[in-house]
Parts: structure tokens; C-alpha cells; sequence
């Protein structure tokens, strides 16, 4: 039974290669993506950080993004 | 409504929506595959290769939305200016791009077994071609031009050109002789596809459509905090 499935009736390579495909682009997009959204996130914290204290108060006042990914930044150390 | 539109209350909804899509994501993952490769059953004529429909045809959808939708927001830019619209069609691009291009092997795979070539210049498949094209022109803009007025210019007359192509991969299975059939799924009036395939390719578009939300959404996420970046440098 297990034998049918994979073999698909002799179209498995093509079933299974096209479903393989498919969520390996998906996979990589999605780890790209994901990675870059990170790096900005890191890198927007690390600047807000390097601020001096007063900047830093009127930029979290002012910005609730800012805040937010201070926050979550901070989450993940 | 225009509070609703601010950049701070729409990161705020992205890190939610965000949250719920990956919540839900793999287990309606898990139903689609299981219907797309274990209860739909075989074609008559093609056998288990139909199967292959289930990530071709959404494929192929997403990919001709995504250009529609980029067009007419570009459309929309040109005459409202609003430079939100961009962030958004910038964060679709890539999604349309990989999925057009999905629909693209995806298919060739599919015509081996099926019409026993990997690639013909039939007319449905150039147009797909072309709209790749398209959209690798419309992201290499963006990459390659500094000035982001001009950038932005010149990627909205390509989405906007782009857009003739949609109705030409739609109906150049009507217009012309080509290897593929005439559509079996209709908006207005009855589909030719019977349900048992119908479930799992509506199944599989919505698991592809939430991918697409997902990375649409930390796409847009990451413009909002590239624009914020670069404001806290000019502070």
C-alpha cells in the first residue's frame, strides 16, 4: 500500500518531485524573508540603543513602533 | 479610518496577524496535503499526475492576482501618491514571482507525462513567461535604481504595461490553438471539475494564500521598519 503511494502508479517522480519543489521554494522564501525581517528588526534596535539617553526617550515616546521592536529585541536576547 | 491606516497601528495588527497564521498554518497544511494526496482520486485519463493540479493551478492563480493586484495599485499610486501603495506592491513582487515561476516547472513536469514534453511555446505558457519577465523587471528596478522616486516610476509603468498580459494568459486558451485545455473552473457559471478534485485544489489555494499573508506580511514588516530606519537617521 505504502509501495502505491509513493510510486503514484508510476507518476511519482513527477507528483512528488513538483510537491517538492514547490515547498522547498516556499521553505526558502520563507527563511529569507524571515532572516532579513530580523537583520531590520536587530539593526533598528541596535541604532535606537546608540542613542543618546534623551533621543532614545523622545524616539520611544514619539515612535510605537520603535518601542515595539525594542521590545520584541529584547524578548529574543 | 485614517487612524487605522497609520504605519504604527498596521505593524501593530501585522504582529498579529502574523501570530494567528502561524498558529493554524500547518495543521490546515497537513488537511490540504491529505486530500491533495491521499482522498482525491486519480484522473480517468492522466492517471495520479493530476495530483500535480494541486500545486500548479494555485501556483499559477497567485501568481497571475499578485501582478493584478501590483498593477492596480501602481495605478492607484500614479494618481493618489500614496507611498504606502508601494510598500505594498514592493512585498508582493517577490511572492508573485516565485509562484509564476512554481507555475512554470511545475507545469513543465506536469506536460512530460501528459503531453510527453517538458516545454512548449504554446500560448498559455509564453504569456506565463512573459509575466515572470514582467515581474523580475518590476523587482530589478527597485534593486538596481537608487533614487526611489524613479524607482517607484518606472516599476509602476512596468506593473502597468504588465497588466495586458493578465487577460492574454486568461483567454489564450480561447484565443488560440494550445496544448492546454479550456478552463474547468468558472466564476460565473458551472465548473467542469468534479468535487472530489474541486476540495483539494480549493484546500490547497487557501494553505498557499495564507503563505502568501505570511510572507506578504513580514515582507511589509520589514519596509515599515526599513522607512522608520531610515527617518531615525535623519533625526
Amino acid at each position: 500500500m505504502i509501495q502505491n503511494f509513493l510510486s503514484m502508479n508510476g507518476y511519482g517522480l513527477f507528483v512528488w518531485g513538483s510537491f517538492a519543489i514547490t515547498f522547498i521554494a516556499c521553505g526558502l522564501l520563507y527563511y529569507k524573508t524571515f532572516k532579513t525581517l530580523k537583520k531590520y528588526e536587530k539593526d533598528f534596535a541596535k541604532e535606537i540603543n546608540e542613542l543618546s539617553a534623551e533621543r532614545k526617550k523622545i524616539v520611544i515616546e514619539n515612535s510605537k513602533i520603535a518601542s515595539q521592536v525594542l521590545s520584541s529585541s529584547s524578548k529574543t536576547i | 479610518m485614517l487612524k487605522i491606516l497609520n504605519l504604527s497601528n498596521i505593524f501593530y495588527w501585522i504582529e498579529k496577524l502574523i501570530r494567528f497564521i502561524n498558529s493554524i498554518f500547518f495543521i490546515l497544511l497537513l488537511v490540504a496535503l491529505s486530500f491533495a494526496l491521499i482522498f482525491s482520486p486519480p484522473d480517468y485519463l492522466q492517471g495520479d499526475s493530476v495530483r500535480i493540479m494541486y500545486v500548479h493551478v494555485p501556483s499559477a492563480w497567485i501568481g497571475l492576482a499578485s501582478f493584478s493586484s501590483i498593477a492596480i495599485l501602481s495605478i492607484a499610486h500614479f494618481i493618489f501618491k500614496i507611498k504606502n501603495i508601494k510598500l505594498i506592491t514592493k512585498s508582493i513582487a517577490p511572492i508573485g514571482l516565485m509562484f509564476t515561476c512554481l507555475a512554470l516547472v511545475t507545469g513543465s513536469i506536469w506536460g512530460q507525462p501528459t503531453w510527453g514534453t517538458w516545454w512548449a511555446w504554446d500560448a498559455r505558457i509564453t504569456s506565463m513567461f512573459i509575466l515572470a519577465l514582467f515581474y523580475i523587471g518590476f523587482i530589478s528596478t527597485h534593486k538596481f535604481i537608487s533614487d526611489e522616486n524613479k524607482a517607484n516610476k518606472i516599476s509602476s509603468i512596468i506593473a502597468i504595461i504588465g497588466l495586458i498580459n493578465v487577460p492574454i494568459i486568461k483567454y489564450s486558451v480561447d484565443w488560440w490553438n494550445t496544448l492546454h485545455q479550456p478552463a474547468s473552473i468558472k466564476l460565473t457559471g458551472e465548473s467542469s471539475i468534479h468535487s472530489s478534485m474541486l476540495t483539494p485544489l480549493l484546500l490547497m489555494f487557501f494553505v498557499l494564500i495564507l503563505y502568501c499573508a505570511l510572507i506578504f506580511l513580514m515582507k511589509y514588516k520589514t519596509e515599515i521598519i526599513r522607512i522608520k530606519k531610515k527617518n531615525l537617521k535623519r533625526l
